[in-house]
């Protein structure tokens, strides 16, 4: 009993140490081959980078703004019930902007992609790996790093920060478009409170959140994808784990920077 | 002492293991130059395994791999890597970018190698593909090819860089004999045309006849017979002969033993 339970911290305290190090090899991978690459000429596979822009942003664009502009009707309602009570509907404007710019539209988006893009990315490497595709890269002397993580990681790093900006107007037309109609409130007086309410800063942090987002989504595919092993089965359970863990390292993340641009 | 002159490839003592499970022991062997030398052994015999270590895709265990007079397992990882530009690798089941068309394919590692002008590697990924005899089907991708395309396909990107050893991972597997027998012909052409050293690994017999100047039988690690083919089938060694007159494995004649083997874990 008390053996089998040292030999089982044993492994679990080796997994972690290989964990550990297979993420860091990824991340100075990534930097190395990021930064190195193009500085001795290797180039940067832009053209990949490119496709990957395309099918992160432009694909998610419709779901984004669909999802977004709802979101930002209902907290426009949610808010003027409340605010009501104290005779302060005007301030649903202060409300779905700040709201929205700080933590709603960065997340949402975040959260998306992550179910579309991250598992997608999980998927196309462990297929790649499945089908000895990650070895024949190898053999031919190609990193995989360089080949296909660095195209992903710069797509994602531009994708999610524009899929949160387009979040960010439309949630912001929502609430406006909820509020001129069923709360009857003039659309002019709306707009010059949402421009009162909102400062440049709250942009920022929605955006450097955003960045960071990217990151996590992008490294924990990537690395869910060179964690399969065996056949198709073990491709979609990493894909699944792939989404569960990129939400936890975002709401992680977004706890970090709302604590720390808190008083700001 | 001649041959030992001429060997472009020489497997000392090679072992291989995945955790504590070993799967070569103790294997060694020499390729000629311009050979083709096939290794022949049964399913789950440590084949792709050898071959995996010959590439550099594995670290043995224990043993050396020489490559043309110099140690492969001793470099670090720049070395291998210009070794690597002169080996070519197809493998069993094919592994082609499913995401590039069959041309692009082919082109990659001149791409990532070399600084030609994008048209001359065009050109360059034509003409290999061919070779191959699938200069129509450059613009497919993998999943629209055949098995046996596929596999072609496959050599015709492991010949991209222009190798000096090329390694064959069950080439005619998975392929109706007609076909085999037309990568059977592929490989001995390339062989001929290239002076081209060809390891390829098998376990149909068909094509020991077809291709093989040297045959090495593999069987639970260890080198059981090599020489050339004729020599190599008229070896005493009971599981040489079983596997070249198509014996079944012997039945578990004891039956406590079988009873024993199943129901402990
Ligand atoms: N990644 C791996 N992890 C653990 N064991 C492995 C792994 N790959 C292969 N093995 C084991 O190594 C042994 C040899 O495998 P290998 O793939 O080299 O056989 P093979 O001769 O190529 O067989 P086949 O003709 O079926 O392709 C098998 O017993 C297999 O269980
Ligand atoms: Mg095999």
């Amino acid at each position: 009993m008390l053996t089998s339970a040292a030999g089982a911290t044993g492994r679990w305290t080796l997994k972690t140490i290989h964990a550990v190090l297979a993420v860091c090899r990824l991340v100075t991978g990534t930097f190395y081959w990021m930064i190195a690459a193009p500085l001795t000429g290797q180039g940067l596979r832009a053209r990949s980078t490119l496709d990957h822009y395309v099918d992160y942003a432009a694909r998610s664009l419709p779901v984004v703004a669909l999802i977004s502009f709802l979101i930002g009707a209902i907290m426009a309602m949610q808010s003027s019930y409340q605010l009501a009570r104290f005779g302060a509907v005007q301030f649903v404007a202060h409300l779905v902007g700040i709201a929205a710019l700080r933590e709603l539209a960065p997340l949402m988006a975040a959260i998306l992609l992550a179910g579309r893009s991250g598992s997608a990315i999980t998927a196309e490497i462990g297929a790649m790996k499945v089908s000895e595709e990650l070895d024949a890269l190898e053999v031919m002397g190609i990193n995989s790093i360089k080949f296909l993580v660095v195209p992903k990681f710069l797509a994602m790093v531009l994708a999610l920060p524009s899929l949160t900006a387009a979040a960010m107007v439309i949630m912001i037309a929502g609430g406006f478009a909820l509020s001129v109609t069923a709360l009857q409130m003039d659309p002019w007086n709306y707009l010059a409170q949402t421009a009162s309410a909102l400062h440049i800063r709250d942009f920022a942090t929605g955006m450097v959140k955003s960045v960071f987002f990217a990151v996590a989504i992008c490294w924990v595919g990537v690395y869910r994808g060179f964690q399969v092993e065996g056949g198709a089965e073990s491709v979609g359970k990493q894909t699944t784990s792939s989404v569960v863990t990129a939400i936890f390292f975002i709401i992680l993340i977004d706890l970090v920077f709302t604590a720390l641009f808190f008083s700001m | 002492m001649t041959q030992q002159a001429d060997a472009i490839i020489e497997v000392d003592g090679l072992s291989a293991r995945y955790g504590a499970h070993t799967v070569l022991d103790g294997v060694s062997f020499r390729v000629r130059r311009g050979e083709i030398f096939v290794i022949l052994g049964g399913s789950g015999s440590g084949k792709s395994t050898l071959l995996r270590n010959l590439v550099g895709l594995m670290r043995p265990a224990a043993g050396r791999i020489v490559l043309n007079s110099q140690d492969f397992t001793a470099m670090d990882e720049a070395e291998r890597l210009a070794v690597r530009k002169k080996m070519g690798m197809c493998f069993q089941g094919s592994a082609l970018l499913n995401s590039m068309t069959v041309l692009d394919n082919v082109a990659l590692p001149l791409r990532e190698h070399t600084r030609l002008k994008s048209s001359t590697i065009d050109i360059m990924a034509r003409i290999k593909l061919e070779l191959v005899g699938l200069g129509r089907f450059g613009r497919y991708y993998p999943p629209e090819l055949s098995g046996g395309m596929r596999k072609r396909a496959g050599v015709a990107r492991a010949m991209a860089m222009d190798p000096e050893i090329i390694c064959y991972d069950e080439p005619s597997a998975g392929l109706d004999p007609v076909v085999a027998a037309g990568v059977d012909k592929l490989i001995r052409k390339m062989q001929q045309t290239f002076h081209l050293t060809s390891v390829v690994v098998t376990h149909e017999l068909a094509s020991v006849d077809l291709i093989a100047d040297t045959v090495c039988v593999l069987h639970d690690g260890q080198v059981l017979a090599i020489g050339p083919p004729d020599e190599v089938k008229r070896s005493s060694h009971p599981y040489v002969q079983q596997f070249f007159s198509r014996q079944p494995e012997a039945e578990v004649s004891d039956n406590n033993e079988y009873i024993r083997s199943i129901t402990q874990l």
